[in-house]
């Protein structure tokens, strides 16, 4: 199979500041078209960084090598020499904005002369700006160059999905997003025209919307008002404003009394706002206790929308008819026609659906409410499946899923998992599977690279690595992982010490720093050789034995 | 384990609803049934596996039976004496909770010394030179050194932070330690570290152990007996080694044949279990599992009494007809 992505001899560092520490020494992976490429180590062997460094996201300075995808370069250096004249351009034109500003000030003093200074900066300025803009072209082509491939052709899933994705927007907005970015958006069911004349022509929409929807919730708001409408025109008003007030008033305080008084005794309830486990009207006939129940019961849940509306009702009959009609117009002046602009940015029929056909090929159950939906209102698996359907949107060729099922329960990882590896069988996508867990790597992948302290200790295929580990590293991921075969309570074989300080790497074989031996492998680099077809291990002689492995 | 032995904490019908409250003066609409009528008992000495998925209680039946929160109906005994009667001082003495995140559970401001010592002071126990030397020793039994008193929670590890709220929970010397989650946010050889550090612990001062995790393999390795969670209710719970030989309930069946099992060589095309666990606001009645996998014997299963029977010695499951064959 051809390779898909080819990292050859990466090497980057990060600007601390205590001074440059190297993450990466000289890694080298491979990926082919439509294999799933497991990338397993623990926290701190640079795994998520070669990622980010692969699609352009990472804030490090790529030192030497080179990342090749599909036959496209995708690390860009510019030379030394440019970078230091960019940034004197960039000094020298911060300078003579201000001599311009500074030259513009002379002018009320001097007019002649200070225009003429003025001229002078600005032809300065200009030609700086339009110097660093020809310099650094190179780079920018590169940057826009990068933006078409990311999201596109390869994509990224996260660890976390509700950090990755953006709790302000609708999933459908989101969705749609990656597809407005690159172009692959469907027509359009209305052009912006017809929508701007839609929002200005039809203001009443919004309450129409309202009673369409449900127009038995809808009938009290309308009898209502047709009923103080008609109040107010027979000018009783006044008269029939002081009648409902002290009926109002006494249904208020009924309903206030049952609530504290008859409520608490039958439930024994003391808390007020603790009245509750609503416990169901045994059925049978009707007594006068059970009646009371029922009231209090009913009173109880609607008392704040009873006290709410008979203080509404009492204000609309006590503000004079040509005054309430004046508020009500100005407030609907005020508010609709913003309302009808927020439709405007509403997506569009055509593209929702486009939206509800990607999740449905991550089998999300009833994708029509779940476009509607907030990340919030999804659980964490709903939540991988939508960001797995918004990376998958554009059919890239290469996705990169970073740790993607370490935050979910097993049984939803086996879910994400099966996903994952039906999307590859049937569109053809390689994966890049970084993880920390073998038994993800042993479930799902066909090769794998071990990643240590920044290097790539062992490559293989996924058989030869469990048959025939190399590497101590490796032997130690894997005996340290409980199994259900393995022997209960017995003392797990656990890697000692932690990956050191990405500052404190020796120049030889890492693992045997972190083992604590001494000696000539912590000086000088192990080489990385083929031991068997595809069969790649760093060359460390005393991590290749296994006689040597000194598990806690 | 035989009868004789003692019974450190029993729970009787355990349930803890948190009610959902919403309009102007909060008036209750609804209940989340989060542990909906729980019973167990622990021995001393034993470690007791809780697992399930999100959202299945788990977290909250151990806050339950640490008096965290308050308890809605039923109870919890601890040696034969109610915990609601029990005072506070006391019952901190005895038990003590190691939580998920250890790097939440820690005031990032205080050092190690005053994390771990924090405890003895409240209690009165040490002070000023014994309280240093106090702390220095328990960080040696947790794996850690003496010196690392004066550093604070951001300079360790995620392994090691684990590590310091172990010697937390340790510093009263307590009988009986919740474990809610310890290993699921570390990496496996970490994992396999603390694993091994709990087992040395539990085996030296003959603790007991609530050992509450999602990932089976871990829950199996280090408990003697396990409870499978579902809805707020135990659904199967047994001896570890009879319930991942013989499991009995479907649920636990589908648990068990998630776990990725890291051997190439023994891949089977398993049935993956669809979809999450169901709101607990409105629990379906009857078999909540059956429900789930919408079970073709599911409505035989509404009419049945679901209180756990025991089919095998010491192996106690649902007897509904949908999920269980028994």
């Amino acid at each position: 199979m051809p390779k898909l992505l080819d990292i050859q001899g990466l090497r980057v560092h990060f600007e601390t500041l205590d001074g440059p520490v190297e993450a990466l020494h000289s890694v080298s992976l491979s990926v082919n078209e439509g294999e799933i490429m497991g990338v397993v180590g623990e926290s701190g062997c640079g795994k998520s960084v070669t990622s980010l460094v692969t699609i352009g996201l990472a804030t490090c300075d790529v030192d030497d090598g080179s990342i090749t995808f599909d036959g496209d370069e995708l690390i860009q250096k510019t030379p030394q020499r440019t970078q230091r004249i960019l940034s004197f351009l960039k000094y020298f034109s911060s300078f003579f904005t201000l001599g311009l500003i500074l030259s513009l000030f002379w002018t009320f003093l001097e007019p002649i002369q200070g225009l003429q200074i003025s001229a002078v900066m600005l032809i300065a300025f200009s030609t700086c700006f339009v110097s660093t803009r020809i310099l650094d072209a190179p780079r920018s082509k590169h940057e826009k160059f990068m933006r078409s491939i990311r999201g596109n052709k390869i994509s990224m899933i996260f660890q976390e999905p509700m950090t990755a994705l953006n709790p302000l927007y609708t999933v459908e907005k989101q969705v749609a997003e990656v597809l407005k970015q690159h172009n692959r958006l469907d027509e359009a069911d209305t052009n912006s025209a017809m929508k701007i004349g839609k929002a200005i022509i039809s203001p009443a929409e919004m309450s129409v919307h309202f009673f369409r929807n449900d127009w038995r919730g809808a009938l009290p708001i309308i009898i209502t008002s047709l009923v103080i409408l008609a109040i107010h025109q027979t000018d009783n008003a006044d008269s029939i404003l002081r009648l409902i007030a002290n009926q109002y008033a006494a249904i208020g305080f009924l309903v206030l009394l049952l609530n504290l008084i008859f409520w608490n005794i039958f439930t024994g309830n003391i808390d007020f706002t603790e009245t509750t486990l609503m416990e169901p009207i045994e059925e049978g006939p009707v007594t006068i206790t059970s009646g009371i129940r029922l009231v209090s019961n009913w009173a109880n849940s609607n008392f704040a929308l009873i006290f709410v509306s008979w203080l509404v009702i009492i204000v609309l009959l006590w503000i004079p008819f040509g005054v309430l009609m004046t508020i009500i117009l100005s407030v609907a002046i005020l508010t609709v026609p913003p309302i009808q602009i927020s439709n405007y940015f509403r997506l569009d029929s055509a593209h929702t659906r486009q939206v509800v056909k990607i999740l449905k090929e991550v089998k999300i159950p009833n994708p029509e409410s779940v476009v509607k939906m907030y990340p919030h209102e999804l659980s964490g698996g709903m939540r991988q499946r939508v960001m797995i359907a918004m990376m998958m949107a554009c059919e890239p060729k290469l996705l990169i899923a970073d740790e993607p099922t370490t935050a979910l329960d097993v049984t939803i990882q086996a879910q994400i998992l099966k996903l994952m590896k039906d999307l590859r069988d049937r569109e053809g996508t390689a994966i890049m599977m970084i993880t920390h867990d073998l038994g993800v790597i042993a479930e799902t992948c066909d090769t794998v690279t071990v990643m240590y302290a920044g290097r790539v200790v062992e490559t293989a295929s996924v058989t030869e690595l469990f048959a025939n580990p190399q590497h101590a590293y490796t032997r130690g991921l894997i005996a340290c992982t409980p199994s259900l075969s393995s022997e209960r309570k017995s003392i797990l074989p656990a890697i000692p010490g932690q990956v050191a300080n990405p500052s404190d790497f020796v120049e030889g074989c890492r693992f045997c720093q972190r083992m604590e031996r001494t000696g000539e492998t912590l000086l000088k680099i192990p080489d990385y050789k083929e031991i068997s077809p595809g069969h790649w291990v760093e060359m460390c002689p005393i991590c290749l034995d296994a006689n040597e492995d000194r598990w806690e | 384990m035989s009868d004789e032995e003692e019974i450190l904490i029993e729970a009787k019908n355990l349930k803890k609803y948190f009610p959902i409250k919403s309009g102007m003066f909060s008036s209750v609409k609804a209940n989340v049934r989060a542990v909906d009528g729980v019973d167990f008992k622990i021995k001393r000495g034993e470690v007791f596996g809780i697992v399930g998925e999100s959202g299945c209680g788990k977290t909250t039946l151990g806050r339950l039976i640490l008096r965290l929160i308050p308890i809605t109906e039923g109870s919890i005994h601890y040696l034969g004496s109610n915990i609601q009667d029990m005072r506070n001082a006391e019952l901190r003495r005895k038990m003590q909770i190691v939580f998920q995140d250890p790097g939440g559970s820690m005031n990032p401001r205080m050092s190690v010394r005053s994390i771990i010592g924090e405890p003895l002071i409240v209690n009165g126990l040490a002070d000023g030179a014994e309280l240093t030397k106090k702390v220095g020793e328990l960080l040696e039994i947790v794996g850690l050194k003496p010196n690392h008193m004066t550093r604070f929670p951001h300079e360790f590890s995620g392994g090691q932070k684990q590590r310091i709220a172990l010697a937390r929970a340790l510093s009263l010397d307590p009988e009986f330690i919740l474990l809610d989650e310890p290993t699921s946010a570390l990496d496996v050889s970490v994992q396999a570290q603390v694993l091994n550090l709990l087992q040395s612990i539990q085996k030296e001062r003959s603790l007991t152990f609530v050992f509450i995790a999602h990932d089976l393999a871990v829950v199996r390795h280090i408990s003697d007996r396990v409870a499978v969670m579902y809805l707020g209710k135990i659904v199967e719970m047994a001896d570890a080694d009879e319930i991942y030989n013989n499991p009995k309930h479907a649920y636990t069946k589908a648990l068990i044949s998630a776990i990725p099992k890291p051997d190439p060589s023994s891949l089977v095309d398993r049935e993956v279990l669809s979809g999450d666990v169901p709101s607990p606001v409105n629990p379906p009645p009857g078999c909540a599992f059956g429900h789930r996998v919408s079970h073709p014997k599911y409505p035989d299963s509404i009419n049945v009494d679901l209180s756990l029977v025991e089919v095998a010695p010491n192996h106690w499951v649902q007897p509904c007809p949908c999920c269980t064959e028994i």
